[in-house]
């Protein structure tokens, strides 16, 4: 996860409390959310960023996730995420993020 | 690919800022440029003193074609 | 008392900056910084990380000797009783600062040094006859499988254990020769072996030949004024807009581009693709990459025959050999099929 982002994740979580920050990736490939999540939850695992050695423990869906798309408006899901839905192997995503969220998310 | 280019049969000199890299991979004719970021550049010259820095190290390179070689070359 | 260790990282791991600050001078911080954490936890408490230094790869690369003694006496004035560096992966500056900073420790400090690399690494060529590097994947996404591995081999050197082959230690091969007893005597071995292949069948080499790979130069230009040569670049070099996508890293295509008419490469006109340096001189003039403007002087005043009227591009980022190999054959066929007698080809 890009160093930047890492850092305003961060902040985020020091200014709302971590309880209160959740984190939905949008990547297209299942390795890359995998790396992202376990960045948010449990820390940088290629320690190059401010995450590392961090455990936020923080909630982490991706936006295929069906968790998260049973909260959204289907139209408005469909619109936005409906292309994409069909282009991205969602089960390689939600194998890789489901598992990462069950271990070292804490909220 | 400059082994391979060479390999096909043509002459083919490697502009490049790490010559022990070149070296290792096999290029033949090796001419060091100026840094990294800016091979045949150096943005602190005047424009004009940049150009004749960039022309001296091309024509090195067309002076390393146009030397016969047996073996690895560094054109310094 | 636990063993006393220096950690070697880039200005990327070291926090820094990345592409951007790859100028960084060399500098120790105690403890550790970035993938140190990630030793801390593997090494236990048989060993301690008391220092970290950090060197930017642009400085490390264009300044090899002064870094080195810079980085050399900072080292030395930890007393350490082992040097571990990186892991680089595949970031070609970066393993070759590695394995440039191992050699240079084990060889005047006579200690112990283990860095870790992707196999296709040029530093990986370049220094494994003279350090410990263990094979990592292509990423940093593979910093936990590696940093393991590392240590435990770190470990062993300081315990003083004897370190097994390449394949169980997983290390690159470092072409050392170590006289061992079979059981079965030599000539059966060796027959043994020949049956299998003249049956297909798979088997196993006791000394695999070294891939030498060198290619024989090419006769010079003889009347470079009548010569056509062509510019190829890995660094990247694209029109405008990138309108083949080029990967900034790991290219998986290279691109054609004319250069009909064109004097000039201008920050309007071209951009670089290439990740894996810091693109702002680049961007403000390309020229510093592919250098357009001095052949087009160099045409028009007769120097050179003519300049071919396409130039190609790809990004040497991470570009797997073999995808550089396949490119490189392609250009090659087209270049001989247009007439074109020579090449200037430029690499960051």
């Amino acid at each position: 996860m890009d160093l930047e982002i890492q850092k305003r994740v961060m902040d985020m979580a020091d200014k709302y409390g971590p309880e209160n920050v959740i984190v939905i990736l949008g990547g297209a490939e299942a390795e890359a959310a995998g790396l992202a999540a376990e960045t948010v939850s449990n820390g940088d695992p290629t320690y190059a960023g401010p995450l590392a050695g961090v455990s936020l423990g923080l909630a982490v869906y991706h936006i295929v996730e069906p968790e998260v798309k049973a909260e959204i408006d289907p139209e408005v899901y469909d619109k936005e995420v409906g292309m994409m839905e069909m282009v991205l192997d969602v089960d390689e995503i939600c194998n890789e993020v489901k598992p990462i969220r069950e271990q070292y998310s804490k909220y | 690919m400059v082994k391979e280019i060479e390999r096909a049969g043509l002459p083919i000199v490697h502009v490049c800022t790490i010559v022990p890299i070149s070296l290792t991979v096999g290029a033949n004719r090796i001419v060091p440029a100026v840094a990294i970021p800016h091979p045949l550049g150096n943005p602190e010259l005047s424009k004009k003193d940049e150009k004749a820095l960039r022309r001296r190290l091309v024509l090195k390179a067309l002076k390393a074609l146009q030397t016969p070689v047996d073996d690895q070359t560094v054109f310094e | 008392m636990p063993y006393r260790v220096v950690h070697y990282i880039n200005q990327f791991f070291g926090q820094v900056g990345g592409e951007d600050k790859a100028d960084t001078k060399p500098f120790v911080k105690e403890g550790v910084i970035g993938p140190g954490m990630a030793f801390k936890g593997a090494l236990g408490k048989d060993a301690t990380i008391v220092a970290t230094v950090v060197c930017g790869d642009g400085y490390f690369n264009e300044n090899m000797d002064t870094a080195e003694q810079e980085l050399l006496s900072m080292i030395k004035s930890y007393s350490p009783d082992i040097l571990i560096a990186g892991p680089a992966f595949n970031a070609g500056r970066y393993g070759v600062a590695c394995g440039a900073i191992c050699a240079a420790v084990g060889g005047k400090l006579g200690i112990p040094v283990v860095t870790g690399m992707y196999p296709e690494n040029p530093g990986a060529d370049m220094y494994k006859k003279n350090c410990y590097i263990v094979k990592t994947s292509n990423s940093a996404a593979g910093m936990r499988k590696a940093v393991p591995l590392m240590a435990k081999l770190a470990l062993k050197l300081l315990n003083g254990e004897p370190v097994a082959s390449p394949d169980e230690d997983q290390y690159i091969a470092r072409g050392i020769r170590k006289n061992v007893f079979k059981e079965e005597l030599g000539a059966k071995r060796a027959v043994d072996m020949l049956i299998a292949k003249l049956g297909d069948k798979e088997f196993t080499t006791e000394y695999p030949m070294p891939a030498f790979d060198r290619v024989t130069p090419n006769p010079p230009i003889k009347d470079m004024s009548k010569a056509k040569i062509a510019l190829v670049t890995s660094g990247g070099i694209v029109p405008k807009g990138n309108p083949d996508k080029i990967e900034s890293s790991s290219a998986s295509k290279y691109g054609r581009y004319s250069l009909a008419g064109v004097d000039d490469l201008t920050a309007d006109s071209h951009e670089t693709a290439h990740g894996g340096y810091d693109p702002v001189y680049a961007n403000e003039d390309p020229n510093r990459v592919l250098p357009v403007d001095v052949m087009r002087d160099l045409e028009k005043e007769g120097v050179i025959g003519e300049l071919y009227d396409h130039y190609y591009a790809t990004v040497g980022n991470g570009t797997s050999v073999a995808n550089a190999k396949k490119y490189a054959q392609s250009i090659a066929k087209d270049l001989i099929a247009d007439g074109v007698q020579a090449v200037i080809l430029t690499s960051t």
